[in-house]
């Protein structure tokens, strides 16, 4: 049936872009039991009101079944859910908030009380004391958060740029190996958002115009703590991505091409052909998790499932998400030169995206990944 | 018509947050874009400008600045014919820095590699650091081009490029620069010829291989950009 992979692929991959109507209409992952773990077998296509009931009835039992919640956060947190509820999923999901519900309200103040004595000895501490290697983390996580924009206007106030500054300068010196490396203050950005989502009961939608000032500083103290805890957990599993010579992305870029070369060798040709090198393209979707790539709420959909993907490994899955997505330009680039191919791979018409079409590039990928996975000697 | 003469490629190297992707922003699009994030890995622009009645097309790689993504941008080097070695004159240790790079530079390019050490953000006069004087004289010493930008004003920042594309077209008369004349993928026999192999930074555009005078058209129906 792999024998031409691509033939049948590509019909659902090659809708226009911009037609997001279309990609709604496509295959709903995230209803017919995906997740990697899931153990009741697929139903009838469910509404999104019967998802939340689902997402409350998971939270409200005594302790909260993480392959229930991973099957259900796999397919997304439908629009229609209190924003709290994304919040809960991935705090839980992520081993910071306890399953346990008695003990949720303790373990959460213990772990934020964890985290001031952090910033005390970590941050607080004379400037004077620090080292080189800690002044130039410092210098550079300085330089790069004024730059960080992810289309959100209270990434720009000097509030936010203290608790990102924390966050990351902690992250980096508790994680030697890697310290800090750009694009990880990136990567902390939707947790910002979806808790400060959460705490403010807005949709991360309506958060574009917030004030900071608006914010109670009790509120930013959580959402602080909670950030770097829930970063901490993400990124636990990946420190190969940001150590010297960052051989896990090199690894994945591998895969990548591996992969493309085996669903798509028509395009795999072009791109060689013409003289691009995945590496060239594709560091980024690796380094920063397709994250410069989509809009906001459309990364968050991305890590609804990235996250309850976390602990068998969400990189893994990623390759195959990285896949679908340059498969499903096929039609656009193989018209395009080298130089064309290059611009238009750095800024792809991604704004208008909605969550829906990546559940459609979620989708797509989890079949890749099965297939192949199924099947490994196809990779050899 | 987007027909040229030769192709160039460009690396744009220095520390972080010098203002190199927004020196490439500057000549690409003429403007400056406040609030652009830093780079991840590379980036890539082109543009064709006018030097010394050539048309010349640049393709340039505007690289990460902090020390991590060294693995990956070092890959860049070797490709290119021109180098910027950007630095932030309100700020000591980039300039400092500014040697490290061109070491870089030396030892992974091409002999032949045009280098520039340009000092930006020259519109921040009260908080400069580094004098216009001794960066050029540093820059005289290591035998590279020198000037300063502006990528907020957008002055010298053309001037940068067309200095080092004029240095390379003087080294092409004196038959000193490596010149790859195969057409490859930006040519007319698009994929005849290996692009593993085209290696030299510069290559002669179709118009060059044309007839001076025939028109640029045929060129321009190959050379899409
Ligand atoms: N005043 C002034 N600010 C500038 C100028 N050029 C860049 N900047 C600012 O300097 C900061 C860094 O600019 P970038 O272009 O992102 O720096 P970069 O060298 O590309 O940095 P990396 O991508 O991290 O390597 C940004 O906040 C810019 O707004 C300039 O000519 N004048
Ligand atoms: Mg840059």
């Amino acid at each position: 049936m792999w024998s031409d992979p691509s033939a049948g692929r590509s019909a659902s991959l090659a809708a226009p872009p911009s037609s997001s109507a279309q990609a709604a209409s496509g295959p709903t992952p995230g209803t017919s039991d995906p997740g990697p773990s899931s153990s009741s077998s697929s139903g009838p296509p469910k509404k999104p009101l019967v998802k939340l009931q689902r997402f409350g009835a998971c939270f409200a039992k005594e302790a909260v079944d993480l392959n229930e919640l991973r099957e259900l956060l796999w397919s997304g947190v439908p629009d229609e859910a209190d924003p709290s509820v994304r919040a809960k999923a991935w705090q839980l999901m992520l081993g910071y908030l306890p399953v346990h519900v008695e003990r949720q309200v303790t373990g959460l103040s213990k772990k934020r009380r964890e985290y001031r004595e952090l910033v005390k000895d970590y941050f607080e501490r004379s400037p004077e004391m620090r080292s080189d290697n800690e002044n130039q983390i410092l210098r550079q996580i300085r330089v790069d958060i004024p730059r960080t924009n992810p289309g959100f206007k209270f990434f720009g106030d000097a509030v936010m740029h203290g608790i990102m500054e924390r966050t990351l300068f902690i992250w980096a010196l508790r994680n030697p190996a890697s310290g800090y490396v750009q694009g990880i203050n990136d990567l902390i950005t939707p947790f910002l958002v979806v808790f400060l989502a959460s705490y403010l009961n807005k949709r991360d939608e309506d958060l574009h115009e917030l004030e900071i000032s608006e914010v109670p500083s009790e509120v930013l103290e959580h959402i602080e703590a909670d950030a770097y805890w829930c970063l901490s957990k993400m990124l636990a599993d990946i420190q190969d991505h940001y150590t010297f010579g960052q051989p896990g992305i090199q690894r994945m870029v591998l895969r990548l091409k591996e992969i493309v070369k085996r669903i798509d060798e028509a395009l795999y040709d072009h791109l060689t052909n013409n003289g691009l090198e995945f590496l060239q393209f594709s560091f980024r979707w690796m380094n920063c998790f397709l994250m410069r790539e989509f809009p906001m709420r459309c990364v968050i959909r991305l890590w609804d499932t990235y996250i309850a993907e976390q602990a068998s490994g969400f990189s893994n899955f990623h390759v195959y998400v990285c896949a679908v997505f340059l498969v499903y330009w096929a039609p656009q680039l193989k018209m395009m030169d080298f130089q064309q191919m290059m611009l238009f791979m750095q800024k792809f018409p991604t704004e208008q995206w909605r969550p829906q079409q990546i559940e459609t590039l979620l989708a797509e990928a989890y079949v890749l990944k099965s297939l192949f996975h199924s099947s490994p000697k196809h990779l050899s | 018509m987007d027909a040229y003469d030769y192709l160039f490629k460009f690396i744009l190297i220095g520390d972080s947050a010098v203002g190199k992707s927004c020196i490439l922003t500057s000549l690409i699009e003429n403007k400056f874009k406040k609030g652009s994030s830093h780079t991840i890995g590379v980036e890539f622009g082109s543009k064709i400008i006018n030097v010394s009645g050539k048309r010349v097309k640049l393709q340039i790689w505007d690289t990460a600045g902090q020390e991590r993504y060294r693995s990956v941008t070092r890959s860049y080097y070797r490709g290119a014919a021109g180098a910027l070695i950007v630095y932030d004159i309100t700020n000591r240790d980039t300039y400092h820095h500014l040697i490290n790079w061109l070491a870089d530079a030396r030892t992974l390019a091409r002999a032949d590699i045009s280098i520039i050490a340009v000092g930006n953000k020259s519109d921040l006069k009260d908080k400069r650091a580094v004098t216009f004087l001794e960066a050029s004289r540093c820059a005289q010493e290591n035998e590279i081009l020198f000037l300063e930008t502006s990528a907020l004003t957008g002055e010298g920042v053309e001037e940068v490029f067309v200095k080092v594309a004029k240095m390379i077209l003087n080294k092409i008369e004196d038959g000193m620069q490596h010149i790859e004349e195969g057409l490859g993928y930006h040519g007319l026999f698009s994929g005849l010829i290996d692009p593993a192999t085209m290696m030299s930074g510069v290559h002669a555009g179709a118009r060059s291989l044309l007839n001076e005078a025939s028109p640029a058209e045929p060129a321009s129906r190959c050379i899409s950009c």
